[in-house]
């Protein structure tokens, strides 16, 4: 019996996992929300700017994990539109591109917002690093046209915005490593302050820059995406998310308990 | 000559752009403005040469009729669509996008969403108290993920309620995230940092040679 749980089938394994996944989805759940103090530190920072602002967000997440930063995404240009800030969207992937129009069209037909007055899409160009040391010398030398193909110089809400000078956050969603390339060459060369809202496996990896303050503020996850929208009292997918992530969570906290209770009663019969 | 010029472009370009960063001269300023939008120009060419790489290699492979060959045709075929119909009218064609949020993105996230299941799968089974520092690691990230989810203050108010410690969890796993997880990181951080900087060096001066292929 001891033996048969400690190599319990991964088939039964996955049939538990994917009921964890399921049952919050169909049946909603109100489980706690909590805001971390990093989401806490990014909603204050964008709070504090006055209306007429501009922050920029990189949309640099592809299709396979925007289930966990668009909800981020949502959040944040929905907060900035409320407030009156302006958004620029832009990315250092191909593949976000589309995505990111979607959802910006969306929460801009929600909150009545005016594409080039409000909010743009600047869209991608290949690059990386040279787009980030680019848009720092001047971002029309960078993207001549928005998404749409509209020269900047036409678009109202670029008329005063040369470069990082006049953008007060830059909020990097990110699923890669391009955090560190944005701290990199727009913090440390231009002085852009950046946040970041990135996946839970990535969260690890961005405590150095907290902690030097290279990041104003982060999101991880679905738990700094529903935190957010706690704080802007809008609950939507992170909130699902979390919902969904909690029941996997204490599946897997379980199933390990349960496999080292079975292995220890083991060593002691064994003995 | 094949070797000597890319070795001494790469040799000027890297001490000019070491020299353009300690100089706030105009003239030095605008030396880097301008080596900036000559990287921005030659950047799509690498993108040129990814699809040509992808190319020849799917086409050798269904020449030769390697292994597994007839999913090289879906290769061709996802390129000959979307380029066909995103190049002349531009990413906002409805069909373009029709495929991109049909196509691409659900099977995309499927990929990643079988982590879930092969996580859970797999933590059972290593995450197993053999030794002192496999214990360590256990409880570590169980530790973390209590406080990743805010059920997992709920859970510790309820059944550690007689500790002095209110949302437990969470401030546990903020502690590990900021004190032993920063300073490794720091530690890892600061190594490929030396590692990337002696590399340069042996680039810029022609000792590391094997970019030129």
């Amino acid at each position: 019996m001891l033996q048969k749980l400690m190599n319990l089938n991964r088939h039964v394994i996955f049939i538990f996992v994917a009921l964890a996944v399921l049952i919050p989805t169909l049946i909603p759940m109100n489980l706690p929300i909590t805001v971390p103090e990093q989401t806490q530190k990014l909603y204050d920072y964008i709070d504090a700017l006055p209306p007429g602002s501009t922050i920029m967000i990189a949309f640099d997440y592809g299709a396979s994990s925007f289930a966990e930063l668009e909800p981020m995404a949502e959040a944040v240009m929905k907060h900035c539109l409320d407030k009156g800030i302006r958004v620029i969207g832009v990315t250092l992937m191909f593949d976000a591109v589309t995505l990111a129009d979607k959802l910006m069209e969306k929460v801009a037909k929600e909150k009545g917002a005016q594409y080039g007055e409000d909010y743009i899409l600047l869209g991608y160009r290949p690059g990386g690093t040279q787009v980030i040391l680019g848009m720092g010398n001047e971002i029309a030398r960078v993207f001549e046209n928005d998404y749409m193909g509209k020269p900047l110089d036409e678009i109202p809400m670029m008329q005063n915005i040369k470069n990082y000078e006049q953008i007060e956050l830059l909020l990097d969603l990110a699923s890669e490593s391009t955090v560190k390339q944005w701290v990199t060459y727009a913090n440390v060369k231009y002085n852009l302050q950046i946040a970041a809202g990135v996946t839970g496996v990535l969260v690890s990896d961005m405590f150095p820059y907290l902690q030097t303050g290279q990041l104003v503020g982060l999101m991880s996850g679905f738990l700094g995406a529903s935190g957010y929208e706690k704080l802007i009292n809008a609950p939507g997918k992170g909130k699902a998310g979390i919902n969904t992530a909690s029941l996997v969570h204490l599946l897997i906290i379980g199933l390990v308990v349960i496999g080292n209770i079975a292995f220890f009663v083991q060593r002691l019969r064994e003995k | 000559m094949t070797q000597q010029i890319p070795l001494a472009l790469c040799f000027l370009f890297g001490i000019v752009m070491i020299l353009t960063e300690f100089s706030p001269h105009s003239f030095s300023q605008k030396l880097y403005e301008e080596i900036v939008n000559w990287g921005l120009i030659i950047s799509p060419f690498a993108l040129v040469l990814a699809v040509a790489t992808l190319i020849q290699t799917h086409w050798a492979r269904i020449r030769h009729r390697a292994e597994h060959w007839q999913y090289s045709l879906f290769v061709f075929a996802g390129i000959l669509i979307m380029a066909s119909l995103g190049i002349p009218t531009g990413p906002k064609n409805p069909a373009f996008e029709w495929f991109f949020n049909n196509v691409q993105v659900p099977m995309d996230a499927t990929m990643f969403s079988l982590l879930a299941f092969f996580i859970a799968s797999a933590a059972f089974r290593a995450f197993r108290a053999r030794t002192f520092e496999a214990t360590l690691l256990l409880i570590t990230a169980l530790i973390v993920m209590m406080g990743n989810v805010p059920i997992g203050n709920s859970i510790w108010n309820t059944l550690l309620s007689w500790t002095p410690w209110v949302d437990g969890a969470s401030t546990a796993r903020q502690w590990i995230l900021d004190n032993p997880n920063l300073s490794a990181r720091r530690g890892i951080i600061l190594g490929v940092s030396l590692g990337v900087i002696s590399q340069a060096i042996r680039i810029i001066l022609g000792i590391e040679r094997s970019y030129l292929g």
